[in-house]
């Protein structure tokens, strides 16, 4: 995988315990197109507190063009904001 | 019976730039600042600015902290340079303190990037304090993405001479039976409390290293520098007793703020508007902390960089932007001899309490009427914003009409106490 640090727009659910799901994520590809990439699979989730700026890791894993894919969402909870960190 | 105490300094390595450094490579940037020549500080196209931190390459073109962007800039040419952001060092320095208080209850935050752990009894513990202080180094390596220095030893003072010893990432032990092998060999001027006022003093007397100034006579040191010559020494020799306080806040003796201007003033209104400018947030700082003022000091530097101050001592107590405006300005007019200036500052001090004030005759115009026309500024500022109410005067004249302070209040600046 290789850093990105894409923003993305995000749809996701939350947890009663407000631990929030990542579902489906919109990107904007390099041709100005968009892509829309549904999250098949969440293998593992963790915290992170890199510069003192929280975050939650998601590696998770989908189909995208017909190959199984592993990535890396960032959730950033000071900003509320989704990266597609690593791909 | 007091035991032996176990005191941990932890300091973090070029703070402000490793948390920018940090930070931005997690937002995906692909060139680590420690690794390049690059300094944190200022704006690199006004003026304004000095180095606030470096990296150690930036170190190998001789750049200092404290120099001006422009002269770092001579020194390295292909030097990278980063605005400072103060929000994220102090969420930084917060995330750190956080780490911290999971070793130990009793923490204090000696300064941004600086704090003193006090590990004092925890030696029962199966872990060394030397395997517990590089426990927690790599723990904030891990978890914050920057490196420390600790430095161990019985007293606040040895632990932060110790956790100067060689960087990065590293723990430095310094306990008084070191003392000889470790402090003594290092030049005078690394020691807490000699900065380069005292330095060339010491020199003359021939004293070169720590060592030389422990085993100097006392009663010449206590003749040429009074009450600091003993405690230089004791500090040479390793003394020093002060306990780590959680709240290490000293009480506030004076309210300041000065500005560097981007151009050379030449004319008395200009100065006056850049006073008025800085004493708007001085009042509005003294006010927000409670208290009244009776000393009113005004710092001018010129653009040869000589500086000159003038204070007065007022026969009353304000809290009032325009009583200490008009003071600042009459201070300013007194003490200003026509030379192009660079550096304006306004201090306020002797302060007292605003909870009862003895009323002046003296008092320049109606004490009650100007109470309640700052009260109304403050308010309105705190809920509009604090550009939403200016002095007509700034209008067009393209000076800011509020000057001064970086929004550090919330942290604590280094002192000279431990």
């Amino acid at each position: 995988m290789k850093i990105v640090a894409k923003s993305i727009e995000m749809i996701a659910w939350f947890t009663r315990d407000g631990i929030p799901n990542p579902i489906r994520f919109r990107i904007i590809e390099e041709d100005k197109t968009l892509k829309v990439i549904n999250v098949d699979k969440i293998i593992f989730r963790e915290k992170e507190k890199i510069a003192g700026c929280p975050a939650i890791l998601f590696n998770c894993q989908s189909n995208i063009n017909k190959t199984e894919k592993l990535y890396q969402l960032k959730y950033e909870i000071d900003t509320c904001k989704w990266i597609l960190f690593k791909i | 019976m007091e035991s032996e105490r176990i005191i941990f300094h932890i300091d973090a390595n070029s703070a402000f730039l490793s948390w920018e450094a940090a930070y931005r490579l997690n937002q995906g940037e692909k060139i680590d600042l420690r690794t390049i020549p690059s300094v944190v500080g200022g704006d690199p196209k006004t003026r304004h600015g000095i180095v606030l931190a470096k990296s150690i390459p930036a170190k190998a073109y001789k750049i200092k902290t404290g120099e001006s962007l422009f002269a770092a800039a001579q020194k390295c040419p292909n030097l990278t340079i980063v605005p400072p952001s103060y929000d994220l060092y102090l969420k930084c320095s917060n995330a750190m303190v956080d780490i911290l208080k999971r070793y130990s209850p009793s923490v204090q935050r000696f300064s941004i990037d600086e704090c003193f752990l006090d590990y004092t009894g925890k030696t029962l513990c199966k872990k060394s304090p030397f395997n517990k202080a590089c426990e927690i180094k790599d723990a904030i390596k891990k978890e914050l993405g920057f490196t420390v220095n600790i430095g161990i030893s019985n007293n606040k003072l040895l632990a932060k001479v110790a956790s100067d010893f060689k960087k990065p990432d590293m723990v430095h032990t310094l306990f008084p039976e070191e003392l000889k092998k470790k402090m003594w060999p290092l030049p005078v001027e690394d020691l807490f409390m000699v900065g380069r006022a005292t330095k060339p003093k010491l020199n003359r007397m021939g004293i070169f290293t720590i060592g030389d100034l422990a085993n100097f006579d006392l009663d010449i040191l206590k003749f040429k520098f009074k009450k600091p010559g003993l405690l230089i020494w004791e500090y040479a020799n390793g003394m020093e007793n002060s306990k780590v306080s959680p709240d290490s806040s000293v009480g506030m003796k004076g309210i300041g703020n000065s500005t560097t201007i981007s151009f050379d003033v030449e004319d008395r209104k200009t100065a006056h508007l850049i006073l008025f400018s800085l004493v708007e947030t001085v009042g509005m700082r003294l006010r927000a902390s409670n208290n009244l003022c009776s000393l009113v000091s005004v710092s001018i530097k010129s653009n040869k960089f000589s500086s000159s101050s003038k204070q007065r001592k007022l026969y009353f107590s304000t809290d009032s932007t325009n009583a200490i405006g008009e003071i600042s300005c009459q201070l300013f007019d007194e003490l200003w001899n026509g030379d192009p200036i660079r550096h304006i500052g306004v201090s306020v001090s002797s302060l007292s309490s605003n909870q009862r004030n003895q009323l002046s005759f003296f008092y320049p115009g109606d004490i009650e009427k100007d109470e309640r026309l700052n009260r109304a500024v403050d308010d309105i500022r705190e809920k509009y914003g604090k550009n939403s109410l200016v002095r007509s005067s700034f209008l067009h004249s393209g000076l800011k009409p509020l000057n001064g302070g970086s929004g550090s209040d919330s942290y604590p600046v280094m002192s000279s106490f431990l």
